[in-house]
């Protein structure tokens, strides 16, 4: 038991465990912009707009992973099939328009996740497995009205996401608003509250008289919506889709909230948070690729990184009796 | 000579001095209890002599030895042996393999014979000669995990034994056990150093006390020569005058009626009334199923049934927000884990059940919630500059304040439901929730609390009501009924009605 503890303790008898985490934020901070800065290309606009649309893409995903993570169930396996699905949803609808097709993908992303959602908070289902089983039955069907075929725009209109608002692409601009709408939930909203109360202590939240169902229910909801913008950015980049499409987002999505700080064991998070946690893995990402390392090497030290801030929570969390 | 001592040890965490310049010394066959507030240094004390901090000034001894004790293994190896608030058993495992785990003498392959035989006589040396080697430890009472861990340490031949709290949370019947063990310990001429908050236990148990305030040695004093309200002066600075608040009869009608509730398997046919501006006190050991009929009352058990009303009104059982429709509050015995969101702060935490009443459109008025919790922390005495502190930097008695403080400031006072409302709070801020209570009282709150502490039980309620496993054995008014008489009813009661 505490014998184990001695090395952590002797790190912290130096600062406290906060400072600790701030002093190697900082440091971390700053490596990461000399080293952008540094590298020949970064500032350039081709290099800046690349950033930006990829941040958006998987930025969306990580503001609803960031619910899922408030309301302390961890994360979803499932978030990358629904953005596959929304995306293809979107394409296949939108000879009724881009507004309504948008709409529609929306709605889709969120009642789908929100029956997750309601399963774990009802049944107290795990969480994990509960993402796996909705992985499944999302390929499973997809595969089944797709009959495995690429999708292709039913309609026109997508043109309208490749744009840009001024300097801002129109992808970065969605990006930006959800994570702003994200926030105010959950800082400034009672429904918010709840769910930061639910993932801090499940068992006090009942006592307390919240109803942990609805709460992890629109916490779920409010993931699915995400995703799904996700996907219609996606859909509307690559012109066509498969269920391959958001494969693997929600592990980026996941890393950019812990890298963030939010805590995994629930009960903190915010959208600004995430927006750093997604912004620096793909500036190192960037950096990386325009300093000519591999595609392999990338992935390596994105792993790298992850697995440092996981270790810097832990210290960070574990205090002393 | 002494055993173990600790002379003019300060420890300094930051600008802040938690010890200062304190020594005292522990002799073979003593018991030596320690107590202070909380934040007076007892567990940094503690784990000056266990390892796990080193000291910044000052020596400590052991044998009339001066050497520093490295790590908590060095201080097993020395004879140093702690008995943790938080045990340490793995609940899984049989008691024979918890109380050989970890021991240097245990050979690769077992020598079970001469295992048992040993774990066998230590058991039957603690109390526990009916406990079978075999039986896991997750089918133990608290009290018998603690004499597990005592005997673990026995056979690794502690001599020094140090309880932190370790009645805390044990009933009356397993504490006099704890209180055996320790006195066979003693006549071995083991030392025992004995943190706790029981003052009563200080003169039951203990040949001598050292009390800390903070973080300085007040002194030393043998428990024959002094009484309980000296040791209370010298724990608090000053004389506490009345524990208990001065108390009036405001009983005004019957707020709450419970008939015929039962919680399978343990509580059958409870009947209670109580009344607008009294406690009532749900006096039981653990098993008695005080706790459970107030967590039933409290919406918390799926399997309750019975009959209750609030005001006349019928409250539905079985469901958290039914009982706070008709403002029946519950305020638990586990504050970590049932009681409070750790993570949030103090603030956040107070407001935490009036969020729907400051807010317009599902937007919190921020503003509004903050001057809210502001008032609240007033009203119940945590200070406002430790609002923005995360809840679990606070100590036991000011979360207790959180706790309390979320159910009140409604205009309809209501019925408070609080399970052991002092546990783990110390003497200081233990007047302080009496206080509180009281005054709710007066403000018209029906309050019914479950307590295993007799002494509070007595000097709180208005009503008291002993309960014995899962029965009521009977019913007294304030004055009706004395130590003995309530003792003998909630462990062995004999003219159970």
């Amino acid at each position: 038991m505490s014998e184990l503890a001695a090395p952590r303790r002797r790190v912290r008898r130096l600062f406290g465990a906060r400072q600790l985490g701030l002093i190697i934020r900082i440091v971390a901070g700053a490596a990461i912009a000399v080293f952008a800065l540094s590298t020949p290309g970064f500032l350039t606009p081709l290099s800046v707009n690349a950033l930006l649309t990829a941040i958006s893409f998987v930025g969306c995903v990580a503001v609803g992973m960031t619910f899922i993570t408030l309301t302390g169930n961890i994360m979803s396996l499932a978030l990358g099939a629904t953005v596959s699905a929304s995306a293809l949803i979107f394409l296949a609808s939108l000879s009724l328009g881009v507004a309504p097709a948008f709409l529609i993908a929306a709605l889709f992303g969120t009642v789908i996740t929100a029956a997750q959602g309601f399963l774990v908070g009802y049944f107290r289902a795990n969480p994990i497995l509960v993402s796996i089983a909705a992985l499944s039955l999302l390929l499973g069907a997809a595969a089944f009205a797709t009959g495995g075929h690429r999708i292709y725009p039913g309609g026109a209109g997508i043109e309208f996401f490749k744009g840009r608002m001024g300097a801002v692409p129109v992808n970065a601009m969605f990006f930006f608003a959800t994570v702003i709408v994200g926030q105010f939930v959950i800082s400034w909203t009672r429904m918010g509250r709840l769910m930061t109360m639910v993932g801090s202590n499940a068992r006090a939240a009942i006592a307390a008289g919240i109803d942990i169902t609805a709460t992890v229910t629109v916490a779920y909801a409010m993931a699915g919506a995400c995703a799904a913008i996700g996907g219609v950015l996606l859909a509307a980049r690559y012109g066509s889709g498969d269920m391959e499409l958001g494969a693997g987002y929600d592990y980026s999505a996941i890393a950019a909230v812990l890298v963030g700080g939010t805590g995994i064991s629930g009960g903190s998070g915010s959208a600004w948070r995430t927006l750093i946690g997604v912004i620096v893995i793909a500036v190192i990402e960037v950096v990386l690729l325009l300093r000519g390392f591999s595609e392999q090497l990338q992935y390596l030290i994105t792993g790298l990184i992850v697995l440092s801030v996981i270790m810097l929570h832990t210290l960070g969390e574990r205090r002393q009796g | 000579m002494s055993v173990l001592a600790v002379a003019g040890v300060t420890k300094r965490f930051g600008p802040n001095a938690v010890l200062k310049n304190v020594s005292l010394a522990l002799g073979a066959g003593e018991v030596r209890a320690i107590c202070g507030e909380n934040g007076a240094g007892k567990s940094t004390l503690v784990k000056i002599m266990t390892g796990l901090y080193a000291p910044d000034e000052g020596a400590v001894s052991v044998d009339g030895k001066a050497l520093t004790i490295e790590s908590p293994q060095h201080a097993q190896q020395l004879g140093i042996a702690l008995v943790a608030q938080e045990l340490s058993l793995p609940p899984a495992l049989s008691v024979l393999d918890n109380i050989w785990l970890g021991n240097r003498e245990v050979p690769l392959f077992h020598r079970r014979a001469a295992l048992r035989r040993r774990a066998r006589a230590t058991l039957d040396k603690l109390g526990l000669a009916d406990l079978a080697l075999d039986t896991p430890v997750s089918a133990l009472s608290i009290g018998r995990r603690q004499l597990v861990e005592i005997a673990r340490m026995l056979t690794r031949e502690a001599r020094v034994f140090i309880l932190d709290e370790p009645t805390a949370t044990l009933s009356d019947v397993e504490i006099e056990r704890i209180f055996a063990a320790l006195r066979t310990l003693k006549a071995e001429g083991k030392s025992v150093i004995y943190i706790t908050h029981r003052l009563g236990e200080v003169f039951d148990i203990c040949d001598t006390v050292s009390v800390l305030r903070n973080g300085e040695l007040i002194g030393t004093r043998p428990t024959s020569e002094i009484d309980r309200g000296t040791l209370m002066q010298m724990m608090l600075g000053r004389s506490m005058s009345e524990m208990y608040p001065r108390w009036e009869d405001k009983s005004d009608g019957a707020m709450l009626r419970v008939k015929r509730l039962r919680v399978p398997p343990l509580v059958h046919d409870f009947d209670l009334v109580a009344a607008r501006g009294t406690v009532t006190c749900l006096a039981g050991q653990i098993g008695s199923g005080a706790i459970t009929v107030l967590r039933a009352l409290a919406g918390l058990i799926a399997g309750a049934t019975g009959e209750v009303s609030v005001q006349g009104t019928p409250m539905r059982l079985r469901s958290v927000t039914k009982a706070q429709a008709v403002n029946v509050q519950f305020i638990s015995e586990d504050r970590a884990g049932e009681g409070l969101f750790l993570r949030l702060n103090a603030g956040q935490n107070l407001i935490a059940t009036k969020l729907r009443e400051h807010c317009r459109f599902g937007i919190l008025l921020r503003g509004k919630l903050r001057s809210v919790a502001a008032g609240l922390a007033a009203a119940v005495g945590v200070d406002r500059t430790r609002l923005r502190s995360p809840a679990d930097e606070l100590s036991g008695g000011n979360q207790q304040k959180l706790a309390f403080g979320r159910w009140i400031g409604s205009d309809r006072p209501g019925v408070l439901l609080m399970n052991e409302p002092t546990r783990g709070v110390d003497v200081g801020a233990r007047a302080e929730i009496y206080r509180l209570i009281r005054q709710f009282c007066d403000q018209g709150y029906c309050i019914v609390m479950a307590s295993s502490d007799i002494e509070e039980v007595l000097g709180m309620a208005d009503v008291v009501v002993s309960m014995y496993r899962g029965r009521q054995v009977a019913r007294y008014r304030r004055g009706e009924v004395d130590m003995q008489r309530l003792l003998a009813d909630i462990t062995h009661p004999v003219a159970a009605a």
